[in-house]
C-alpha cells in the first residue's frame, strides 16, 4: 500500500483556517528520519496554589459569576498507557464569553472574579480533575452570525505525547455550525464532556472527559 | 520500520485548533532561550549560540498573529534527550532541546544553539506550529553553509525549491556573539513551507 500523508481541511466560515492551513498535501516522514520529529518534553510542574480551581482567583475569593462545574477524566494514549503527571494546561473563557486576554478585544463583559487559566498534572493513574465555570458561547463572526460554541481549551504535555484540544458540551445548539467540530464529522463525541450528576455541592454539575493523546509520536518510545 | 506496529486499542481525541488566546500567562522564558537553563543562572549549554528568527506568514502574506512555536533539538553534540539516549555519555546536562514560545504578531526570535549533526543527519530543529484556525503542523528548519546539507535524507527527498523554503539564511553574529540566522515560514499559498505529517508517518 502506499500511503500518502493528510490533505488538511479548511473550516467552513473560518477565515483564519483559510488563511493558514497548508494547501499541499503533508510529507510523509521518512522511516530512517522519524526519531528526530519526536520531540520529548521534560517534565516541569508549574503551579500556583489552587490552579485546578478555576471557580475563584484565589482561596478565600468570591465564586466566579455562572454556573461551577467539575471536569474529570484519565489521559491516555492510543495504546491505552496512563499518562502520569502529564501537564495540562486549561482555558476558557468566562461566563459572558469573555477571555482575560489582552488580544481579546470582544468588549464582552469581564468578571473580576474569574482568572480563566490554571494547570493540573496528572496523577500517577493519569487521572485530572478541575473545577471552572461553564464557559458563555460568544459570538464570533457577527458578520454571518455565527457563534463559537461553549468550549473548554486544553493542552496536554507529556513527554512525547503532544495534544492541544477543545472540550465541547453536549446539545449546544452552536454545536452542528462550528467549524472545526464539523471538520472532526462523526469523530465530534469524542471531544463532548459527558455529563453526571455529582452531589458535591460545589458544583452544578460534572463533566467525564477522557482525552487520547493521538498520532505516532506518543507511542513512538513504547 | 518494523512491520509489527502496536495495536491500537483507543480512538484518538480530535486535535483542535489553539484558538487566538493561548494564554501569555503560560509563557516561561526558560523555554525561549535554551542558552541558559535559567534567567540569572550562570549554567548553560554547551555550544554554538544562535539566534534562529523570522516571521511566519499566512497565505496572504500577512504575519500570523498568536502562534505557538514549539521547538525541539539535538544537543551540540548531536544527542537528542529522549528516552533511547538516557544513558548516552554525550547527553549535556545543561540540555533538554525542547523550546516554547508564543508570538504576539507572528514574528518570532528564539535563542539556543546550534544543534550537533546526529548521526547522518544535517543540524536541524523541528518545529510544531500551533495557532487559531488550525490543527499542529510540524516541519524542521536547517542552517545555511551546513556541508551535511547536500546529504541529508530528509532534504534529499524534496525538490531544490523547498530545501531553499527549509534552509535558515545566516545573517552574521549578533552583538553578544551568537550566530543569527533567518528563516520565514508560510503557513500556507505559492510559496508554502512544505510540511510534514508527525501523525501519520
Amino acid at each position: 500500500m502506499t500511503r500518502i500523508g493528510r490533505q488538511l481541511s479548511i473550516g467552513k466560515t473560518d477565515n483564519t483556517s483559510d488563511q493558514r492551513t497548508p494547501r499541499k498535501r503533508l510529507r510523509l516522514i521518512p522511516t530512517d528520519v522519524r526519531e528526530s520529529f519526536v520531540p520529548v518534553i521534560p517534565a516541569k510542574a508549574v503551579q500556583r496554589q489552587n490552579e485546578w480551581d478555576l471557580t475563584r482567583i484565589a482561596q478565600n475569593r468570591p465564586r466566579a459569576e455562572g454556573s461551577p462545574i467539575e471536569v474529570k477524566g484519565t489521559v491516555r494514549n492510543e495504546n491505552g498507557t496512563l499518562l502520569r503527571g502529564a501537564l495540562i494546561e486549561i482555558w476558557n473563557a468566562n461566563h459572558y464569553g469573555r477571555y482575560r486576554h489582552v488580544e481579546d478585544h470582544s468588549g464582552l463583559k469581564l468578571d473580576e472574579n474569574f482568572f480563566g487559566i490554571g494547570r493540573v498534572i496528572t496523577d500517577e493513574y493519569g487521572n485530572y480533575r478541575f473545577w471552572t465555570i461553564s464557559p458563555g458561547a460568544y459570538l464570533a463572526r457577527p458578520d454571518i452570525g455565527r457563534w463559537r460554541p461553549k468550549h473548554i481549551h486544553l493542552s496536554i504535555s507529556c513527554g512525547s505525547s503532544r495534544l492541544i484540544t477543545q472540550m465541547y458540551f453536549p446539545n449546544e445548539p452552536n454545536n452542528a455550525s462550528d467549524p472545526m467540530a464539523v471538520l472532526m464529522g462523526d469523530s465530534f463525541d469524542r471531544n463532548l464532556g459527558k455529563p453526571y450528576e455529582t452531589i458535591i455541592p460545589e458544583v452544578d454539575r460534572g463533566y467525564d472527559f477522557d482525552i487520547v493523546v493521538g498520532g505516532k509520536n506518543a507511542i513512538f518510545f513504547e | 520500520m518494523t512491520n509489527k506496529q502496536q495495536p491500537i486499542l483507543l480512538l484518538p481525541t480530535n486535535e483542535d485548533t489553539t484558538g487566538p488566546y493561548f494564554p501569555t500567562y503560560f509563557s516561561d522564558e526558560s523555554y525561549e532561550d535554551l542558552t541558559q537553563i535559567h534567567s540569572g543562572v550562570i549554567a548553560g549549554p554547551t555550544g554554538q549560540h544562535i539566534i534562529l528568527r523570522g516571521s511566519v506568514l499566512d497565505r496572504n502574506g500577512k504575519l500570523a498573529n498568536g502562534v505557538l512555536l514549539e521547538f525541539w533539538q539535538a544537543n551540540a553534540k548531536g544527542i537528542y534527550r529522549n528516552p533511547s539516549s538516557e544513558n548516552h555519555p554525550d547527553l549535556d546536562p545543561w540540555f533538554d532541546g525542547y523550546g516554547r514560545l508564543r508570538s504576539t504578531t507572528g514574528e518570532y526570535t528564539y535563542r539556543t544553539i546550534l544543534p550537533g549533526a546526529s548521526k547522518d543527519r544535517a543540524p536541524n530543529i523541528t518545529v510544531t506550529i500551533f495557532s487559531d484556525g488550525i490543527n499542529r503542523i510540524v516541519t524542521q528548519i536547517f542552517f545555511a553553509n551546513q556541508k551535511a546539507n547536500e546529504i541529508d535524507p530528509l532534504l534529499k527527498t524534496l525538490s531544490d525549491q523547498d530545501r531553499k523554503r527549509l534552509t535558515a539564511k545566516y545573517e552574521g553574529p549578533s552583538p553578544d556573539g551568537a550566530d543569527v540566522y533567518k528563516l520565514d515560514i508560510i503557513m500556507a499559498g505559492d510559496n508554502e513551507t512544505p510540511f510534514f505529517d508527525d501523525f501519520l508517518s
